[in-house]
């Protein structure tokens, strides 16, 4: 029907011939696929300050002669500053604000929002991100107010604006943004602002809100990791790698990192410290601790029972390739490995030390990390068992560690090169 | 930490190597043991912070870089312009430049750091497109002037050494274009640097110039305005080229880049200040060693590069032309470098257009298509015949000097928004220095352009030409 910079030109008129001029316009986000408009902030012509009119979202719009025809304009009243707070208003929050688009992967500025009617209604259906509805916004019109060629559909964009906090609020948003693998997410993250990005790992539940902030560059991981909630910072650290937590930590003052290693949840805390034990540059500082370590004895069935039972755990292993086989819990003295796959097709009532393989290449915790890592990813294994002094397992080198460590610096998922630093 | 022998179970044929493991672990530095539930624990992984020295060079050390190499060929042009022509009458303005600058520079920073966006972006989405077409014009007239400025002073590094000006910018101009483009710009502008540092002779030259240490001081300290229209212009000229919208432009993007959180801000406050300030002293350097050498020996107008060259003389007597030329050409390819693509990323990020070299010119066919006009129409217009390239420079940074209260004024309005800038909003002190600035600089350019303008009726204001 016409895009919103049009739209704003418009006048509102009822029934008894009385003008305001449109201010802004109110949608209900939660109502569906398309918002529908629900209420217009209009200024009346005496100049005083903005009033709220619910508007139906049927109301009547003559194009022509570019006005909204309502039925009583007295009817419009000082707007609550709770409402006024809580409503997502067209022009102030979403026109200009960052808008990212779920299908392309990739963020934009609505330059412009295309209102339509559907089912009898005005909804909000897309959004224009091209550089001719800047010119059509300056021009006030006159250039450029075709209809738009390149759309941006609203059911698949997410738009944020900035501010972290709103989305913790619980404000209505799309909340969309969670169905997009991990990895997806942090690759938007590093790309927008840095309070975008917080707001945007905001959004979504607190399992992916893990996986995404383990995936972004750690620069970028520091600053959204600072912009959190407390509550919110603690529960993603416990969900967390206990490697990645560790680097995080790392990075942070003493003090702050005593804050939070003080904060976690036990389990997650001995393993985090035990990492934080060895320098950076060293196997112990590459490796994870977060394995699954089975006594020699247990047979395969119940050894498949009790995996099933660790993964179901709110602390849940995340590296679940390789099954390593101990003398007992509390020695932990590495007898041999086996793979997922040979657990799976093994006789139930067979014993782990007769299915494993006793013959283990290992690394020593304070190796060099880049020999390390060259080690893992050369033997073509998911990871490379880390052994202490007495031979008790401390932690595994996986390949992703390994290789986001022996890629040169260049090599980055994203290639944004600097240009201003 | 040494071994008895392989683990049990571990294959001795397969076993990693151990004779090149450490003996013992690095010793453990003192900082790295807190108290945790009660506690104590050794963290060895966590990032040791330097004390003492090094925390302080460490953290200054990007900054001084930045300073030293931060003179282009516009710069070096008005500095050795203003100090041939009046000496070391000039003086005053930088040293009360620095306090601007620093304050400045310290507030795009703070923008940078605090909003995690660019400075047009910010103004798009505080005060609309409307006033961001105006403030994206400002910066890229005023880029577009300095690219032109940039290669002019490449072809004129290059014709010091004979070589004709109109091969050189074109390949210089195709081959920055393709390493921006390709990658690879990063491992070049190393080189860029090393050869720009050349410039750090002029301290040396300053010094070994001999200057009447009185008058330096008299010019420096003893602030007074020449009722001149030239000297007006080199005024403006000397804030437009030391405080340049297209640094604060890149400064804060150069904080957003880098990834600094609002919380970690302070220590990148003293980055910047050492920096300009560093910078500004080599400026002065400049000024003094010109009008050691060519002020005083009657030389008051530079027209050619071998004319600015002779400033370098006392250090490097018959090789001061090859040692100009060289640091010239490296200062100009530098910023031929940066300020196209800078300027492309800086107006895409204004218009939400997607940006970034690692797009192809089908999915941000703006971006690009900027970058390439103000890099390819930038060198073409800089082998105009007969350009008097020193005066063009100056003019450039006059030019930058008139735009800058624009671009100040929206720095000033967005740094005190409270609900953008958070706990990083301005003080009251860095209010009153910023606005005095502002005021000042625009009373200058506003008279300067009176000045002009009244000029063209033939009414002269001041004095001199």
């Amino acid at each position: 029907m016409a895009m919103l910079s049009a739209l704003l030109r418009y006048m509102l008129v009822d029934e008894q011939q009385r003008e305001a001029r449109l201010y802004d316009l109110a949608v209900d986000l939660s109502a569906g696929d398309y918002p529908p408009l629900t209420d217009a902030l209009v200024r009346q012509s005496r100049g005083r300050g903005l009033l709220r009119l619910p508007v139906p979202a049927n109301v009547a719009a003559d194009r022509h002669r570019r006005r909204l025809c309502v039925e009583d304009l007295a009817a419009a009243a000082a707007p609550d500053p709770d409402w006024l707070a809580q409503a997502v208003l067209l022009k102030r929050d979403i026109l200009d604000a960052m808008v990212v688009d779920l299908r392309e992967r990739m963020a934009y500025r609505a330059n412009d929002l295309w209102i339509e009617e559907k089912d009898g209604r005005y909804v909000l259906t897309a959004v224009d991100v091209s550089f001719r509805a800047i010119i059509r916004r300056v021009s006030r019109g006159r250039i450029g107010d075709a209809p738009p060629r390149l759309l941006h559909d609203w059911r698949t964009t997410e738009f944020l604006r900035g501010d972290p906090l709103a989305a913790e609020a619980g404000r209505d948003y799309h909340r969309l943004i969670g169905r997009l693998p991990a990895g997806e997410i942090a690759n938007l993250a590093d790309a927008l602002p840095y309070l975008h990005a917080a707001e945007l790992l905001m959004l979504l539940p607190d399992a992916k809100a893990a996986d995404t902030l383990e995936s972004m560059m750690p620069e970028r991981q520091l600053q959204v990791f600072e912009e959190l909630a407390d509550s919110r910072a603690r529960r993603l650290l416990s969900l967390m790698r206990p490697d990645i937590v560790a680097d995080l930590l790392g990075r942070l003052e003493k003090d702050e990192a005593r804050y939070w290693l003080e904060h976690m949840p036990a389990l997650q805390y001995g393993r985090v410290l035990a990492l934080l034990r060895y320098p950076e540059d060293t196997a112990g500082g590459i490796m994870t601790n977060d394995l699954i370590a089975l006594p020699a004895g247990v047979q395969a069935g119940a050894a498949l029972g009790e995996l099933r039972r660790k993964l179901g755990t709110p602390d849940f292993i995340n590296f679940i390739h390789i099954v390593y086989v101990v003398d007992n819990p509390s020695d932990r003295r590495l007898q041999g490995v086996l793979s997922l796959r040979d657990l799976l097709v093994a006789d139930e009532g067979k014993p782990l030390e007769e299915i494993m393989d006793p013959y283990v290449v290992a690394l020593q915790p304070n190796e060099p990390a880049v020999k390390a890592a060259r080690s893992v990813i050369e033997n073509g294994l998911p990871a490379l068992p880390v052994l202490g002094e007495a031979g008790e397992l401390v932690g595994a080198v996986t390949v992703d560690a390994a290789l986001t460590f022996a890629t040169p610096a260049g090599w980055g998922r994203r290639q944004a090169p600097r240009l201003f630093s | 930490m040494t071994t008895e022998g392989p683990a049990p179970g571990v294959d001795p044929i397969n076993q990693v190597e151990q004779s090149a493991l450490p003996a013992r672990p690095r010793p453990i530095h003192p900082s790295l043991v807190m108290r945790v539930r009660g506690r104590p624990v050794l963290l060895r992984g966590m990032r040791a912070q330097p004390t003492g020295i090094w925390r302080w060079l460490a953290i200054l050390g990007p900054g001084l870089v930045a300073g030293a190499v931060g003179n282009d060929a516009g710069g070096i042009a008005t500095y050795s312009q203003a100090g041939a022509q009046f000496g070391y009458e000039l003086l005053w303005v930088i040293v009360l430049i620095t306090v601007s600058l620093a304050v400045v520079q310290e507030m795009s920073a703070r923008l940078g750091a605090a909003t995690g966006r660019g400075l047009l972006e910010l103004i798009r989405e505080r005060f609309g497109v409307g006033w961001a077409l105006l403030a994206v014009a400002v910066v890229f007239i005023a880029n577009f002037g300095l690219v032109i400025g940039e290669f002019a002073g490449i072809g004129a590094a290059t014709e010091l050494f004979g070589v004709s000006k109109y091969l050189a910018v074109p390949v210089a101009a195709v081959i920055i274009g393709f390493l921006i483009v390709r990658g690879g710009y990063g491992q070049i502008e190393k080189v860029f640097m090393v050869m720009a540092a050349v410039f750090l002779a002029y301290p040396l030259a300053a010094i070994l110039s001999h200057p009447n240490l009185g008058q330096v001081a008299r010019g420096a300290f003893v602030p007074h305005v020449q009722p001149d229209a030239a000297y007006l212009a080199v005024l403006v000229g000397l804030i437009g080229t030391t405080i340049s919208p297209y640094q604060q432009v890149f400064q804060q993007s150069a904080v957003v880049e880098k990834g600094v959180a609002r919380k970690r801000y302070g220590p990148e406050r003293w980055d910047t200040y050492v920096g300009m300030a560093f910078s500004n002293l080599v400026s002065a350097f400049i000024i003094i060693a010109a009008a050691a050498t060519l002020h005083a020996t009657g030389n008051t107008h530079i027209d050619t590069a071998a004319d600015a060259a002779k400033a370098l003389q006392p250090v490097a007597g018959s090789a001061a032309m090859a040692l100009f030329a060289v640091g010239l050409l490296g200062a100009s390819l530098m910023a031929a470098g940066v300020l196209p693509i800078a300027t492309a990323f800086s107006v895409a990020e204004a218009f939400g257009l997607p940006k970034g070299v690692s797009l192809s010119l089908r999915r941000a066919p703006a971006f690009f298509t900027l970058f390439l006009v103000v890099l390819g129409l930038g060198a073409a217009l800089s082998l105009i015949p007969n350009l008097p390239v020193f005066q063009f420079l100056v003019g450039v940074q006059i030019l930058n000097g008139v735009l800058l209260p624009v671009i100040l004024v929206f720095m000033l309005l967005l740094i005190n928004d409270g609900k953008l800038m958070g706990n990083l909003k301005n003080s009251r002190v860095y209010n009153v220095l910023g606005w005095v600035t502002t005021v000042l600089i625009s009373l200058a350019v506003g008279f300067l352009l009176l000045q002009q303008a009244l000029g063209l009726f033939g009414v002269k204001l001041l004095g001199g030409g």
